[in-house]
């Protein structure tokens, strides 16, 4: 299982940088997955169709948005029913007005995935089809997710701190 | 009639939780859904980033009330690959085994709402009562009934308590006769079979496309279940069949979670062999004092302990009993994990609604949805 | 036959009553206390007044056996705190109910939500008038009792869609019209099967019907009619499985969800009370009512109320099966109710016809020999 998975590791590397000369960043190892892809956002589009029409990752588990705070990280997961493992797909963006192009016309299980990640870490999906607030109330100004958002003040944690 | 909006929610039967599923009905006729979620969000991923890692297990027995113990063996499994801790095999096992008396637990008591959706009143109460039995057991290892703060850092807080055993393998032949009790009263009955063959059809290509998971995948026809495709914890030594079915409706929905429920008994009856012959530690040894303590020594006399985290990040994914469940769970050597996300399954599945709702009627909601088997906590987190 | 009727209790009371002012009073004033049409007035009265209390107490107890019977089912035990076994928790919840404050929605209109659960109540009361419980123990010789009780039974959608459309609630009214649609639809297999009944003993008397049952139930001959009349009346019960009008699974409450308090109260009321009116109709008609068998001793039949205790008992046996019905089924569709009813319990019903008036034809059968009135 090891030895077939970095086989296919080293073969997908081999394809996707052939595809993508300049957007491929990159396939990084991950333990208890096929690895991390970094990708440019710029290619985001065509990336996720040939992950699945060509590599048969036909299922999206998860969209995540990670805030870096000089950069947002946008990570989707992707599950594949031919190879029996998960693959990361990476993109950094930055951090002002960070967008990258919606995932919901290839797997439309993006779509609450990204609605959820424009709300909670203020990255935005061009051509989603119904970004609207999901899990916030509507017209909500602020993005819970961003370290920036402060759940309480710092001095409440003002203790003495002992080394072990 | 004229068309008309109706909101199902945010206090309604059907939706077992807070969430509103607004519904364009004529007459009877469902034409559009559009569910509205967020009412039960308490922001889980965010605290999480300004706590201890075993205190965030108090958060995940949250995140879904009746699959508090999936929740805290997804994420445990992310932080400890994040930490780089290994917990003791026994662990694993004892993890094993809760994760599949919770899936008990957690179908059982959607058996239980499913039921009373479609009218059947008695079978409801039976429910209740063998979950109850499930509950008891949880209460007798982790002291709590439904928020265990069971697991830890480097492996369990606790190890079984003498007894433990035998009490779950009469619990284990007592549930095996009431599943078949359960089929009797539903499969057996005439107007079930009525109200629920051919409903909320999603087949395999579209199940697959909406990324739907769980039950509701596998009665699809699609053979996917995480503990056998990526085998966590001690799912690679216990022998279990996964459950399909070929339906794709709400009849063959029921059928897989019955099915599911009997494996766990047989995964379960496994679980209680190795542990009896296997005894050892429950918690990995040399970890730190502050990774395996029964509680986190946060603040405790004043002080905030300094500890020194190496750097990491963790991937986990568990069959959680709706679905699939991912965790993300990022370690920048903190006191706290620089992010945490979760993938809850009922949240796709519930985005896809409009594809298993619309088309059939106002009364066909509740079975549906019933299959669904929707707990909102998990959905907003 | 038993002496002791309804009316005589009532006017014997009234009478005892005015007699004994009388005697104690000085004549000159109280002289036109004993005038027969006072007493005709007042007795009336008290009779209205014993029967309004006899339904509602029955009613309670019948909310209570429910309760009992359906909690054993389900593998509990019920009430069991306020009074004996639970006996008094629903006067508790009654008393509950009289305490809170009746409100209206703020669209809903006012005269259709007030009046729709009043006259509701008001014709479910109507027909334990109507309807005879023992010799004598109805309003007085009605030659078409039964044709009114079923007329007056039928009243029902009207008032449910009155209030389900005066509530200004959606649920409300998809409730209504459920509810509507139902029991139009289950009324026409209900009449059939009774007029299964009527062709057999001739006549639209109760009274007389359950007199033509002495030797044997008509709910044997007429086997098809009591299985057509049980489903319809099920379905015009609103109970399980044909409940749809306030499946709450999926409309809340149905066409009740605004209502709270007594008005709410009256609502639940009416439904135990037209249930306890659905089983004496099976009773009377199907399974020969308070006539005794053979093999009770006289001495129990000469008891002044064995009569009446007899045909409560089989019309709580009957209404425990609702019950075991409601427990083990689930509920139906909408579009799958109207489909049993006017499918399978019309054409049902009209064989039931057919079977009672071959058997009419066939005089000659010896079960019917001993039949007073069939076949002249």
């Amino acid at each position: 299982m090891e030895a077939s998975a970095r086989l296919f590791q080293r073969d997908l590397m081999g394809k996707l940088s052939k595809r993508f000369p300049t957007g491929f960043l990159g396939l990084d190892p991950f333990p208890g997955t096929f690895g991390r892809i970094r990708f440019d956002p710029a290619i985001a589009l065509e990336l996720f169709r040939e992950i699945r029409d060509v590599h048969a990752f036909e299922h999206l588990a998860m969209v995540a948005g990670i805030d870096w705070v000089e950069r947002r990280e946008v990570l989707y997961t992707v599950w594949s029913d031919v190879h029996r493992g998960y693959l990361l797909l990476s993109a950094m963006l930055p951090a002002e007005r960070p967008h990258i192009e919606t995932a919901t016309t290839v797997w439309p299980s993006a779509n609450w995935h990204e609605r959820e990640t424009w709300e909670l870490v203020d990255i935005t999906f061009d051509h989603h089809p119904d970004l609207r607030n999901l899990l916030l109330p509507t017209g909500y100004q602020f993005h819970p997710l961003l370290r920036s958002f402060k759940l309480h003040e710092p001095e409440e944690l003002e203790v003495k701190v002992r080394h072990v | 009639m004229s068309e008309m909006w109706i909101n199902m929610g945010p206090q309604h039967p059907m939706t077992h939780g807070l969430w509103n599923l607004r519904v364009r009905i004529d007459g009877e006729l469902v034409l559009e859904v559009d569910p509205e979620m967020g009412y039960l969000h308490r922001g889980i991923e965010k605290i999480s980033e300004d706590r201890h890692y075993n205190e965030v297990i108090t958060l995940m027995d949250r995140t879904c009330y009746v699959a508090g113990m999936a929740w805290e063996n997804l994420f445990i499994l992310g932080a400890e690959q994040a930490l780089h801790v290994e917990p003791p095999e026994r662990a694993k096992w004892i993890r094993t085994l809760s994760e599949e008396f919770q899936r008990i637990g957690s179908h059982v008591m959607w058996y239980a709402a499913f039921v009373q959706d479609i009218g059947l009143m008695a079978p409801f109460l039976y429910g209740m009562r063998d979950r109850d039995l499930v509950l008891d057991l949880f209460q007798s290892y982790t002291g709590a009934r439904m928020t265990y703060e069971y697991n830890r850092v480097g492996g369990v807080r606790n190890d079984l308590p003498p007894g433990f055993i035998d009490r779950a393998r009469k619990v284990c032949d007592w549930l095996l006769d009431r599943f078949q009790e359960y089929d009797d009263l539903c499969l057996g009955s005439d107007i079930f079979r009525k109200r629920c063959d051919g409903l909320g059809v999603l087949k395999a290509a579209d199940c697959v496309r909406a990324g739907i998971t769980g039950p509701m995948l596998r009665s699809a026809g699609v053979k996917r279940d995480v503990r056998k495709d990526r085998p966590y914890n001690a799912y690679d030594q216990v022998e279990f069949d996964v459950a399909v079915a070929d339906g794709a409706d709400v009849t063959a929905r029921y059928l897989v979670r019955m099915e599911e429920l009997r494996q766990s008994v047989r995964i379960i009856r496994q679980c209680l062999d190795w542990l009896e012959r296997n005894p050892g530690p429950a918690m990995a040894e040399n970890l730190p004092r502050w990774m395996g303590a029964p509680y986190a020594p946060v603040g405790k006399e004043g002080y905030l302990l300094k500890r020194n985290y190496p750097k990491g990040v963790g991937l986990s994914a568990i069959e959680e009993p709706h679905g699939e469940a991912l965790a993300y769970v990022v370690n920048e050597g903190g006191e706290h994990p620089y992010r945490v996300k979760l993938k809850s399954p009922i949240f796709t599945n519930l985005s896809a609604a409009k594809h298993y709702l619309v088309g059939y009627r106002v009364a066909d909601i509740p079975p549906i949805m019933g299959s669904v088997d929707v707990c909102v906590g998990e959905v907003d987190r | 036959m038993s002496t002791v009727t309804l009316y005589s209790v009532a006017n014997g009371l009234i009478v005892a009553i005015l007699t004994g002012l009388y005697s104690v009073l000085p004549h000159a004033y109280f002289g036109w206390l004993v005038n027969p049409d006072l007493i005709l007035v007042l007795s009336v009265l008290v009779f209205g007044a014993i029967l309004l209390a006899a339904s509602m107490i029955n009613t309670i107890m019948l909310i209570w056996y429910e309760r009992k019977l359906l909690g054993r089912f389900m593998d509990r035990r019920g009430a069991m705190h306020v009074g004996y076994a639970g006996l008094l928790q629903n006067f508790a919840d009654g008393i509950k109910l009289f305490r809170k404050n009746t409100y209206k929605p703020r669209d809903a209109d006012g005269l259709g939500f007030y009046a729709a659960p009043t006259a509701y109540m008001v014709t479910s009361v109507m027909i334990f008038a109507i309807l005879p419980a023992s010799w004598g123990w109805t309003a007085g010789p009605l030659p078409l009792s039964l044709l009114l009780a079923l007329v007056v039974f039928s009243f029902a959608p009207l008032f449910i869609f009155l209030s389900a459309w005066s509530q200004a609630n959606k649920y409300s009214l998809i409730g209504g019209m459920r509810s509507a649609a139902q029991m139009i639809a289950y009324e026409v297999p209900i009449l059939l099967a009774v007029v299964a009944v009527v062709i057999v003993s001739g006549t639209f008397d109760l009274t007389t019907i359950v007199t033509m049952q002495t030797n044997y139930w008509f709910g044997i001959p007429l086997f098809v009619a009591l299985i057509v009349f049980v489903t319809g009346m099920l379905a015009e019960m609103e109970r399980i499985p044909f409940d749809l009008p306030e499946a709450e699974a999926e409309l809340v409450e149905g066409w009740n969800t605004e209502y709270g308090g007594m008005l709410f109260a009256f609502f639940m009321l009416s439904d135990y009370l037209r249930a306890l009116i659905g089983s004496f109709l099976v009773v009377l008609l199907f399974l020969g009512g308070w006539t005794m068998p053979g093999w009770v001793p006289s001495s129990l039949t000469a008891l002044p109320l064995a009569a009446l205790f007899w045909f409560l008992l089989k019309t709580y046996i009957v209404f425990g099966v609702f019950v075991w019905v409601r427990a083990s089924l689930p509920r139906v569709r909408t579009d799958q109710l109207l489909r049993i009813g006017w499918m399978r319990m019309v054409p049902l019903s009209l064989l039931a016809i057919v079977l009672a008036a071959l058997l009419v034809l066939a005089k000659c059968l010896p079960v019917l020999g001993c039949l007073p009135g069939v076949g002249g």
